[in-house]
């Protein structure tokens, strides 16, 4: 199946007063229609930066766009112009964010910013987008649109600020929602509800997902593919189940193992074992080195680590040089 | 509740409320009622665990317990000390036995304070030892949680959010106090620092024989570090049960709800996960609480008795529930 | 093993002020502005001490044009040196700018951080005096207290903070307020921190920087205000300032026009340089500017 989305040894830069650090590095994946792909990653591991670079929004200074391709069935976007790109954004691909109280313009009704989009990229007229942003309210769950349509942002609660986000993202039915931590600035009861709309929205458009998150347990929950991001790389990436099941990459087996999960076996036992560490803390970009970023906390690091490991495999592929492929 | 030894702190009835803005000069003024009658102990050398959402009062409940919040009624009595009794100064002295983690280790430490200072700074107030064996104490006490002595002249912004975490721990440590109140610790934290840091805690619980208040929103973590757990909604608790019995047999709906978003990796798309009896829409203002069970407007199982009559927390032997049909 | 704990290197354990200073020298205007203030000061401190005419002494005829006889700013009304009545103005002027800078903030500060850390009665009664001394008209009431209590130095700063604190505490009471909800101050009361610490200690060095950008601005403005009264007529006759200077010339400024336009420039100099410090100052506080 052809891609819709393909990125191809993405590189970005970023000016900094260490100097120049390389904030992506040489990332490659491939997003399909009607699938969830998950980029899991701590902060700083470049995972919102991949995401900006396909909305074509790096801030430019300090962002360098240094190398790599991004095609969108075919079309190549980091050589399109801006009015190509303005076209796509919001239109054919848009994107949710953290934090739904800051994306929203708090001095214009929830109705009226949907409306606006839908004029924008659609041309319809502003009663015909009106009709349209309350039934897209409706879509996405907010009980009484037509009243909630005169809202103000800061009239909604959190969680339906982010349904208004998501109601906004999928106006013009786009071919690739982007959902940069959707839900981590919501409340767990929240979270789960939003979770819900994201795969009743995938079902009915078939929209492809790149979920970008920290979570491990909202990877398992909603993506099929995942890519896993560590200082600028992806260092594994393969189908959810298998990443998840049998990790390859020492960071993404710590990363699995230090979450506090809830199991039945937890729940029985009178003191629970320590959770699984990765001693220290991600490098600084401008203090990586040419080795595996990741040898210095690795308890598998041994010569061959002072080489950047290649991310090698196929479907399950992993950057690094003790891995001897899927165990299973 | 089986505890065999006295309880370190022992909460009654405590109630907080905040005045809020008049609205116009002879307007009534309202109360925002953060707490509501709540009753807990914290067992000596264990951790009673708060668990609940944003707005869901259990921060206040801390603070109010240790008088960094003012309390409108209730008794608090720490190690036999009824604290609300206590004058100002007497009160200052109380407190190198109990001590605070806060949530943001960005903004818990001075900016303008070398860390070594900041440790010492409870020493320097409560007059422990010499200025000499108040220097010894900080190094020791940078050791214990994992940093180097050789780093106490440096100024916060030049830690990860981890140390800051860990200098934050070291400096509740400096007085040796019997309490600490853990106020979502490590919701700021990337997962591999937050498993380190609950790591740490443990340790140091168990080294250091310390009793913790741990309010946290997230069950995971909840159940790898608590050994009674209270569940709190809307300002008031409406289950606490031992670790055991609250993750084996939740009984209030809202701890179902709860248990259900905590992470777990066991839900997996690719399985057909599907969330069951979804919580819908967002809880109540605190201004505007609700007659009967301040719950049942987004519980699946709502009678009209649960909106009329408000369900009281009863102990049946083994935990308390506040629900009118807590076993079906 | 366990080392990996400890991660970040020892640097430079380079002090929040160490950045605040790297911003600063950036800003090339504010650099020079920094530069022209201090020869200024200069001038005021060591002028007077190498260049001894009196300033009161009438030297050679009225008016006579800059550079002549050897005046090299020419003379006033009065047939005295221009250059020496000005280094004497500049002490004045920014002698009465600091000191008026300097009341207005110790003011300033003292209402806004009891207003902002004690809420409740105590900030009510302190922002309704806040508001009267800033809903009265300025220039009115400073000459209101130089005409009951006389034209003297220090009664003219005292007009002068007298009429400008209020900006000040308003702005130290804000930043109290902010800073008094973060977690550091809660952070140090638990640890049993008193409230004069947590006022003097830990609050205020961290609401100081949008105070100091403000006393910095105001040193200027003070300055003018100065100049403002003396040239009106209302500061001590006795001494010499640079409003002064021009309100004495202001008479003969078609003929003469250098004796007005001199200390016009001169004010315009020092208050433009402390502007371009105080803007710099701002700036170089600002920590969103940082890091790039």
């Amino acid at each position: 199946m052809e891609p819709l989305l393909s990125v191809k040894d993405l590189k970005i830069e970023f000016d900094t007063r260490y100097g120049r650090v390389t904030a992506l590095d040489g990332a490659s994946f491939d997003i399909h229609p009607g699938e969830t792909l998950g980029v899991v990653g701590e902060s700083g591991c470049g995972k919102s930066i991949t995401a900006l670079a396909i909305m074509g929004l790096i801030p430019s200074p300090p962002g360098i766009l240094a190398g790599g391709s991004i095609k969108y069935q075919g079309e190549e976007l980091t050589t399109a112009p801006e009015q190509r790109l303005r076209q796509l954004r919001g239109g054919e691909i848009s994107m949710i964010f953290q934090e739904p109280m800051t994306s929203l313009n708090p001095v214009f009704k929830v109705g009226d910013q949907i409306a606006e989009t839908i004029m924008l990229h659609q041309g319809s007229s502003k009663d015909e987008a009106m009709d349209k942003a309350v039934e897209l309210l409706r879509v996405v769950g907010i009980p009484e649109p037509t009243r909630r349509a005169s809202s103000y942002p800061h009239e909604l609660s959190g969680g339906m600020r982010q349904r208004v986000m998501i109601a906004i993202a999928i106006s013009c039915q786009p071919q690739i929602l982007i959902a940069d931590e959707p839900t981590t600035a919501l409340d767990v009861t929240v979270q789960a509800q939003i979770f819900e709309l994201m795969r009743e929205i995938q079902e009915e458009f078939g929209v492809a997902i790149m979920m970008i998150t920290h979570d491990m347990g909202a990877i398992a929950e909603m993506a099929d593919r995942v890519a896993v991001m560590y200082a600028g790389k992806i260092i594994e990436e393969g189908k959810a189940d298998d990443i998840l099941d049998f990790p390859g990459h020492p960071y993404t087996k710590g990363l699995i193992g230090c979450i506090p999960a809830l199991g039945k076996a937890s729940a029985s036992a009178q003191t629970l074992p320590p959770l699984a560490e990765i001693p220290g803390v991600v490098p600084p970009l401008h203090l990586l080195g040419k080795g595996c970023a990741f040898a210095d906390r690795c308890n598998e690091a041994h010569d061959a680590c002072k080489v950047s490991p290649q991310l090698k495999g196929s479907p399950h592929a992993v950057a690094c040089h003790a891995y001897r492929g899927d165990v299973a | 509740m089986s505890q065999s030894k006295a309880p370190i702190l022992s909460v009654e009835g405590l109630s907080v409320s905040f005045p809020m803005p008049r609205s116009g000069i002879f307007g009534e003024r309202q109360y925002l009622k953060a707490v509501r009658d709540i009753s807990f102990d914290v067992p000596a050398g264990k951790t009673l665990g708060i668990v609940g959402e944003s707005g869901s009062g259990k921060t206040t409940a801390a603070m109010a317990t240790i008088r960094l919040t003012e309390a409108q009624a209730g008794v608090v009595e720490f190690n036999g000390t009824d604290l609300f009794k206590l004058s100002s100064e007497e009160m200052r002295q109380q407190r190198q036995h109990m001590q605070v983690i806060f949530q943001d280790p960005y903004s818990s430490l001075n900016p303008r304070d070398r860390v070594g200072a900041i440790v010492r700074e409870p020493l320097d107030l409560m007059n422990v030892g010499d200025p000499k064996g108040r220097d010894a104490r900080v190094a020791e006490l940078f050791e214990l949680v994992g940093l180097r002595p050789d780093q106490m002249a440096l100024f916060p912004h030049q830690f990860s959010g981890g140390q800051r975490q860990r200098i934050s721990i070291a400096r509740a440590l400096a007085t040796n106090p019997a309490l600490i109140v853990c106020d979502e610790p490590v919701s700021a934290l990337d997962v591999a620092i937050q498993a380190q840091i609950l790591n740490l805690l443990r340790k140091l619980q168990e080294e250091l024989g310390l009793s913790y208040l741990f309010i946290s929103h997230d069950l995971g973590v909840v159940q790898f570090i608590c050994d009674e757990i209270a569940v709190m909604y809307l300002g008031e608790i409406v289950e606490q049960a031992s670790r055991m019995d609250l993750f084996s047999k939740p009984q209030h709906p809202y701890t179902k709800a709860l248990l259900e978003t905590a992470p777990s990796l066991a839900r997996r798309k690719s399985a057909g996960y599907r969330r069951e009896a979804l919580v819908e829409g967002d809880p109540p203002s605190p201004l505007n609480i609700p007659k009967g069970c301040a719950f049942a407007g987004r519980c699946p199982k709502a009678t009209e008795k649960c909106l009329n009559e408000r369900p009281e927390l009863t102990f049946d032997g083994n935990r308390s529930v506040a629900c009118h049909f807590p076993n079906d | 093993m366990e080392n990996k704990h400890m991660g970040t290197e020892v640097e430079a354990a380079a002090h929040p002020l160490a950045e605040t200073a790297r911003m600063f020298i950036k800003n090339k205007a504010a650099v020079l502005g920094l530069i022209v203030l201090f020869v200024i000061i200069l001038i005021a401190i060591f002028g007077p001490i190498f260049y001894t005419t009196d300033p009161e002494d009438m030297v050679w005829m009225a008016y006579s044009p800059p550079g002549e006889e050897g005046f090299l700013f020419g003379t006033d009304y009065l047939g005295r040196d221009l250059l020496a009545q000005m280094m004497q103005g500049a002490r004045v002027s920014i002698l009465v700018g600091l000191s008026a800078a300097f009341m207005t903030v110790f003011i300033g500060i003292t209402v806004g951080a009891l207003a902002g850390f004690y809420q409740g009665i105590v900030e009510e009664i302190l922002m309704r005096i806040t508001e009267f001394f800033q809903v009265l008209p300025t220039l009115l009431f400073s000459m209101v207290i130089v005409a009951l209590f006389g034209a003297s130095l220090p009664m003219i700063t005292i007009a002068i903070g007298a009429v400008s604190w209020t900006a000040v505490a308003r702005i130290t009471r804000a930043e109290f307020m902010r800073i008094r909800s973060l977690e550091y101050v809660a952070a140090a009361r638990a640890i049993g921190a008193k409230n004069n610490r947590l006022m003097f200690r830990v609050i205020l060095p961290n609401a100081l920087p949008p105070i100091i950008v403000q006393a910095a601005l105001m040193v200027g403005s003070a300055i003018l205000f100065e100049a403002g009264l003396s040239f009106l007529n209302l500061s001590d006759p006795n001494i010499i300032s640079w409003g002064r200077i021009i309100g004495d010339n202001r008479v003969n400024i078609l003929d003469s026009s250098f004796a007005v336009t001199i200390p016009g420039i001169a004010i315009f100099i020092t208050v433009l340089a402390i502007s371009l410090v105080g803007d710099g100052l701002n700036d170089a506080f600002n920590p969103k500017l940082r890091g790039r």
